[in-house]
């Protein structure tokens, strides 16, 4: 960046320097007062000094509300970064993310993010923190499942996951109520139910803290060692309201399908206590013989209903 | 549309003009594809003419996504729109309505990956034929005969601009689900229409 930059141009607001070589931007950022959006995409950035030290205390942290660093050489988002804390839209496409750092989330006033066509392989469930995003976009990455707490992202309207490795989506993802856009080309998402073969039965510690559980044996910290005391309370209830049980390591997970919209079948997972359980949304219990895929499910269709455009395949 | 007529060379030296000859060539009775293909491509794209056509939703200040803009109707012969491909956008892969389609890039590039008619009980992945990558003020031209395709914008960085002639116009089509050829009608509305934003 040009030295003197702030002199010259002390009311700067937009700042585009795109398709510049630019390796680095420097202290001269620090200095400008009222930029709210910087685009420096298809640079050079990507290496220590893409962004300048000392930008908690600058201006342009509470300023800067959009900042484009896509098709960069970014291997990972620089923790400058998330100093940014205005910030609203944010894009580094095309760079070579691996991974979101958890602390995504300090950006609180993020509505748009775009990361589509790096090398992430996970989704953080940090993510799910950011309370006004609106638009996420995660395709042409390497991800091989969605964080069940993405569901909490309640303003979400847009989520682009093609050209991924997802097999299956969390069932959670029809909590998400006001999406109306929704792309999930490109995944070898299953078509067929198949019973999850590994399932390991219960051991004896299991099923003697579901019994306490479900039985309400009564207990005292005196009465047991602290660990068991600790693994008592990491029960998970499971979701079949009729089962009324528990489990602790032990769990079924099971593929459902969801018609969408009358379109196509979308695989959802499902986590039961045992094989012999049935999810809160299906009529009659799955027989450990029916391998064939199940039908629309009421709730769960109602839901897949209320998303009213869905590109796929 | 049917076999060739005698074909004139033209040159669309701005957007206006390029409506006007096409209103011009669709008042016959024979129209050729060729001729409006290359019509289409002899305009050299300038922002200015259509901006205001490429409407944006109002999201964000610099992120598309799908627009359908409408540009003019051709009198009941044909549609004349602009479609805005935000960054990572696709459509989905459909057909045409029995309609012919040109698609003139203004801006960007896209992606076209042109697919099979799915078999009649289609259960299997569409059979993909070719893809390519258009260019600006390059011209692509479909109808069902050909086939069905998939357009998208596959810049992570760059969003693209697209100028569609549709003859006759249509606005249902069947889209189709890739893993399976199964189709699924869709209708297709317009974000606006002659620069104005349409309230559906």
């Amino acid at each position: 960046l040009p030295a003197g930059l702030a002199q010259w141009f002390p009311a700067l607001e937009v700042l585009d320097v795109s398709g510049t070589g630019l390796t680095e931007m420097g202290t001269e950022l620090l200095s400008l007062p009222c930029l709210h959006t910087l685009l420096a995409k298809n640079n050079r950035l990507g290496g220590p000094g893409s962004l300048p030290k000392g930008l908690e205390q600058a201006p342009l942290a509470r300023s800067l509300r959009v900042l484009n660093l896509s098709g960069n050489r970014f291997s990972e988002v620089p923790p400058a970064l998330l100093q940014l804390r205005g910030l609203r839209s944010l894009s580094l496409g095309g760079n070579r993310l691996h991974g979101i750092p958890p602390d995504i989330q300090e950006l609180h006033s993020l509505e748009f993010l775009y990361l589509g066509g790096n090398f992430i392989t996970a989704i953080p469930p940090e993510l799910a923190k950011l309370p006004s995003l609106r638009y996420l976009v995660l395709c042409d990455n390497k991800i091989q499942s969605i964080p069940p707490q993405l569901a909490q992202l309640h303003s979400l309207r847009s989520l682009s996951l093609h050209n991924n490795l997802l097999t299956y989506l969390p069932r959670e993802i029809l909590n998400l109520v006001h999406l109306d856009e929704l792309s999930l080309r490109g995944n070898p998402l299953v078509v067929r139910f198949v019973r999850d073969l590994t399932y390991n039965p219960p051991s004896l510690q299991e099923l003697a803290g579901r019994t306490i559980k479900t039985r309400n044996v009564p207990y005292a910290p005196s009465d047991l060692p602290e660990s068991l005391v600790r693994y008592l309370s990491l029960a998970s209830n499971c979701p079949n309201p009729k089962c009324g049980g528990v489990y602790f390591d032990s769990c079924v997970r099971q593929i459902k399908f969801v018609d969408f919209c009358g379109k196509y079948r979308l695989p959802l997972m499902h986590y039961l206590c045992s094989p012999e359980c049935s999810s809160p949304f299906s009529s009659a219990s799955q027989s450990s013989t029916s391998q064939s895929e199940s039908d629309s499910e009421d709730e769960a269709s109602v839901a897949a209903h209320r998303m009213q455009k869905v590109l796929l395949g | 549309m049917e076999q060739p007529v005698q074909t004139e060379t033209w040159k669309a030296q701005s957007l206006e003009e390029l409506v006007r000859i096409l209103h011009q060539i669709f008042a016959e009775d024979k129209v050729s594809v060729d001729e409006v293909q290359a019509l289409m491509e002899s305009y050299e794209s300038n922002p200015e003419e259509w901006l205001q056509y490429a409407k944006k939703e109002q999201t964000h200040t610099l992120y598309f996504r799908y627009t359908r803009n409408l540009v003019d109707n051709g009198n009941g012969k044909f549609n004349l729109m602009i479609l805005c491909w935000g960054e990572g956008h696709g459509s989905s892969i459909h057909d045409h309505t029995d309609s012919h389609c040109f698609m003139k890039i203004l801006q960007g590039n896209l992606k076209e990956t042109l697919f099979e008619w799915p078999e009649k009980k289609g259960n299997g992945e569409m059979t993909k034929k070719s893809e390519r990558v258009l260019r600006e003020n390059q011209c692509a031209y479909i109808n069902d005969s050909i086939g069905l395709h998939r357009v998208e914008n596959i810049s992570h960085t760059e969003p693209a601009v697209s100028l569609h002639l549709y003859s006759p116009p249509f606005n249902t089509c069947n889209t189709f689900d890739q893993r399976t050829g199964h189709k699924h009608k869709v209708t297709m509305t317009f974000y606006s229409q002659f620069g104005e934003r349409t309230v559906c």
